[in-house]
């Protein structure tokens, strides 16, 4: 509504301007582009520059960029960036600046050499330098654009103003059109000359809430431009702002705080039941996540190299199970061969466990070498723009969905299921099942198999947000180990709790300290928690002797 | 018998590096530095006497020795670096100057004497130990919980000391000294005096386990590794026997770390990772925990092997301590030391069944 009304007007202020200047516009150009002698040409784009005509501009930008070619006489210029076969999408440039169509209405692609370039001198170009902000206006590159409509700010000729109107027509790009009205409101405001319009600029700033509204509204503030109480609307305004944007601050950490710790309560969920069931502490639990993420990259790999299909999120989605179960098979024959002779001797089993990590770690090493990535399907790149300062990326919504799916589906099985009831029973008695007729070591098996499983799924979860690396799962395995500490022992409750409040503490103290006091402060707290409840946050209840 | 044998130990011990080495270097044949090199490595087998203290006979896994080490070989280091910057004629030290710092902090005022310096670096891991012992030891967390939280607290000393606005020397650590109580780190005669140092530190330390865990004291922490509700139930304070034996292990970590320190002349956060203080456990386990000989071969062995094989095949080294691990645990739970005694006694039991099949 409001662009189409700012279009209204400026159709309205620039007709005049237009139909006085169009005609030697195009006298111009025709002579810029064949010129009779040097000596036009240099006239001509000097009262080009002069005459500052929007509609002029994306030819002098071609000139200012040396892009000017001719195609059957008509002056055109290139996007930035060749295709495969070295051929370019060709744009009009006057009276239209439009992209080029074939007669099938593909877009025009043709080589450099089909085009006759168009020389000018250096010396003429340079005539330009005075209007080279205002030309970037007309950029094909978003970003310029936002840096020219930055520089805007402080100017105020009439001239520059209706450039910036005739641009800000045209823009599509909503981080520029932000930038871009910012520009315009701020020069308004300045002109501004009653209260009443001036608070209507406020307002505009306010409702449109670029990036250095507050900053702007503050300086006009502090000038006391027009009188005092304008200069206290501005300055409320600019408090209203950035309370607003505290607030969403405050979200936005709430939100990687709820990422991290689903990434925690991923990792730790196998952890945790491995750990009551087995009595084993597995160090070698972060390993399988690594597995996790380097089954995701050579499924990427093989989809795009093997299978040669270049483009695609297909990769990922086959990864996901692809992990699961690589991950998890490794894990089940870990158990086999290790962890087996290890049971309920949690001291020994940690240090073995270690052992088979350094292992892995150093296999993965010599296999994939020391950095790899994996690309961020197409699906799951960018992210849900809830306000103009507040983005969700769609990756770590994905991953909270996958925590709390994989959440719902351990306590199915825990909770649903025949072999839930076993592992729980094992849990709680190891002799007691065996004696009921509970093939204990093949619950311990499949328990140790659906654990690492969960590992693996947080290793290609984690590809999305972070790099490949050969000792990726150390990082997190301390953090984990707390978290099941903390949440109580194979305690699926325990785990979820405790796992999402140390992701949110972590993710709290660091917008109060810094990353690394966080965490210290976070083991601080843990380990004062640790006093009044030593066997975590849902221990067992009644008497289960220790010894 | 068994004393003949300890008695033969001891003395081949003393022949080999109080004698042969030494002599070695003298009559040409070893260079200073592989000298040097075992000195260090002595300095890591007197932290894993500490190691062995308190995970072998009392049963408490804790993962934070490693950091221990490092508070003391940091207080020396500090100590040299600021002795080396005050001969310069400089005010600060090199890195300091760099993160644009004007005044000494607090903390490295005490260090411009060397008294001091011993004191504190004995100190501050005492005191540490003692804060953190009684925390943990106090709400009853043991086994698999200490080690998890020690863990973590190493990890979380890690960070800090990798910051540079701790002015310990963030990720480079502290480095680059030339001289100890005036004379220069880089003779062969500091270096042989420093490994002399070492080894005698080395038998005193043994000589000090041997009384602890042969004492009252020592049954105390044997038997609380046992069963430690029993040694509660029998009113014994069984806080106050962990808390001791935890300010020991420390203590003793801490004279390892400052003898190591002026033989590397260097110390970085890197000693204290978490692949570091699972190692240093590992020395201890490798050995025979529960066995203050075996703690020492352990630390020196490994320490040996890690040199060889990162010479000679350095991408494989992982891959042997890692099977190292995996191995010890599973097969020899009594380490190198018991060695002999497991193999007799599966040897015996092979023995024993195919007696009674026939």
């Amino acid at each position: 509504m409001r662009t189409s009304l700012l279009r209204m007007l400026m159709c309205c202020l620039l007709l005049p301007l237009f139909s006085a200047g169009q005609d030697s516009a195009s006298i111009y150009t025709a002579q810029l582009l064949q010129p009779p002698a040097d000596s036009v040409r240099t006239q001509a784009i000097g009262r080009l520059a002069a005459l500052r005509i929007p509609a002029t501009f994306p030819l002098l930008m071609a000139i200012n960029d040396k892009k000017l070619y001719l195609l059957d006489n008509k002056a055109v210029t290139i996007n930035s960036d060749s295709s495969s076969k070295g051929t370019y999408q060709l744009y009009s440039l006057y009276p239209n600046n439009t992209l080029l169509i074939n007669s099938s209405g593909q877009p025009l692609l043709l080589p450099l050499s089909a085009l006759k370039t168009v020389d000018i001198p250096r010396a003429d170009r340079l005539l330009l330098a005075g209007i080279a902000p205002l030309l970037n206006l007309f950029s094909n590159d978003p970003q310029k654009r936002i840096l020219a409509y930055s520089q805007l700010k402080h100017t105020s000729d009439s001239i520059t103003l209706r450039i910036l109107k005739a641009a800000l027509a045209k823009e599509s790009n909503a981080d520029a059109l932000r930038t871009g009205k910012d520009a315009l409101y701020a020069i308004q405001l300045y002109k501004a000359s009653s209260a009443t319009n001036a608070n209507a600029y406020i307002d505009s700033i306010a409702d449109n809430w670029s990036d250095n509204a507050p900053a702007l509204l503050r300086d006009y503030a502090r000038s006391g431009f027009l009188n005092q109480e304008t200069a206290q609307y501005a300055a409320a305004k600019a408090v209203l702002l950035e309370k607003r944007y505290d607030n969403l601050q405050r979200v936005q950490h709430f939100f990687s705080g709820l990422s991290l710790g689903s990434i925690l309560v991923l990792i730790a969920l196998g952890l945790s039941i491995v750990y009551g069931l087995a009595g084993i502490i597995n160090m070698a639990h972060g390993e399988f996540m690594m597995i996790g993420a380097y089954t995701t990259y050579c499924t990427q790999l093989l989809f795009t190299k093997a299978l040669g299909i270049p483009q695609t999120d297909l990769f990922f989605f086959f990864a996901l199970p692809f992990s699961f179960l690589m991950a998890g098979s490794l894990g089940w024959i870990l158990e086999r061969l290790v962890i087996r002779h290890l049971y309920a001797k949690p001291l020994e089993s940690l240090l073995a466990t270690w052992g088979v990590s350094l292992i892995l770690i150093q296999t993965a090493r010599l296999l994939f070498g020391d950095l790899t990535a994996v690309k961020t399907p197409q699906l799951l790149s960018g992210g849900w723009q809830v306000s103009p300062h507040l983005t969700l990326p769609y990756n770590r919504i994905f991953i909270i969905v996958l925590a709390m799916l994989m959440v719902l589906f351990t306590y199915l099985m825990l909770y649903r299921t025949r072999l839930g009831l076993q592992i729980r029973s094992v849990t709680q008695n190891r002799q007691m099942s065996a004696c009921l007729g509970i093939e204990t070591r093949r619950v311990a098996s499949i328990t140790f198999f659906i654990g690492s499983g969960l590992a693996g799924l947080a290793g290609c979860a984690i590809t999305l947000i972070g790099n490949v690396v050969p000792d990726m799962g150390q990082t997190y395995i301390v953090d984990s180990f707390l978290v099941v500490v903390t949440g109580g022992v194979g305690k699926l409750a325990g785990t979820i709790v405790s796992g999402l409040g140390i992701g949110f503490f972590t993710k709290l103290s660091e917008s109060f300290f810094q990353a690394v006091y966080g965490k210290v402060f976070i083991l601080m707290f843990i380990m004062l928690f640790m006093q009044y409840k030593p066997k975590g946050l849902f221990p067992d209840k009644g008497r289960i002797a220790e010894d | 018998m068994k004393t003949k044998n300890n008695t033969l130990l001891y003395i081949l011990f003393i022949t080999f590096f109080a004698i042969l080495l030494p002599a070695g270097y003298l009559t040409g044949l070893l260079s200073v530095n592989t000298i040097s090199v075992w000195g260090r490595y002595f300095c890591f087998a007197i932290a894993a006497l500490g190691i062995d203290l308190i995970w072998g006979y009392t049963g408490i896994l804790s993962m934070c020795q490693a950091f221990f080490f490092c508070l003391g070989s940091y207080g020396i280091a500090m100590h040299l670096l600021l002795k080396k910057t005050v001969a310069s004629g400089a005010t600060l030290p090199d890195f300091m100057a760099w993160n644009k710092i004007d005044t000494l902090p607090f903390f490295w005022q005490p260090f411009h004497s060397f008294g001091w310096s011993i004191v504190l670096c004995l100190l501050i891991p005492a005191a540490f130990a003692f804060i953190v012992g009684l925390v943990l030891f106090r709400s009853r967390i043991k086994g698999v919980y200490m080690a998890i939280i020690t863990q973590a607290l190493t990890l979380a000393m890690w960070l800090i000391f990798l910051r540079n606005e701790t002015n310990l020397g963030g990720t480079n650590g502290i480095t680059d000294f030339n001289t100890i109580l005036g004379y220069p780190l880089s003779s062969s005669s500091v270096k042989l005096a420093l490994y002399l140092l070492s080894l005698s530190m080395l038998c005193a330390a043994y000589y000090c386990c041997y009384r602890i865990t042969h004492s009252k004291f020592g049954k105390v922490l044997q038997a609380i590794r046992d069963s430690e509700s029993r040694v509660s139930y029998t009113a014994y304070k069984v806080t106050d026997y962990k808390l001791a034996v935890f300010v020991v292990a420390a203590l003793l970590a801490a004279v390892g770390g400052m003898l190591y320190l002026p033989q590397t002349g260097i110390i970085t956060p890197g000693r204290m990772d978490v692949k570091a203080s699972v190692e240093m456990v590992m020395w201890v386990a490798l050995g025979g925990r529960g066995n203050l000989k075996g703690a020492v071969i352990g630390a020196l062995l490994v320490n040996f092997l890690y040199s060889i094989c990162t010479s000679l095949f350095p991408d494989s080294w992982l891959f042997i301590l890692g099977f190292l691990f995996v191995i010890t645990v599973l097969y020899f739970d009594k380490g190198f030391m018991g060695l002999g005694d497991t193999i007799r006694k599966k040897f015996s039991a092979t023995r024993l069944k195919t007696s009674q099949t026939h």
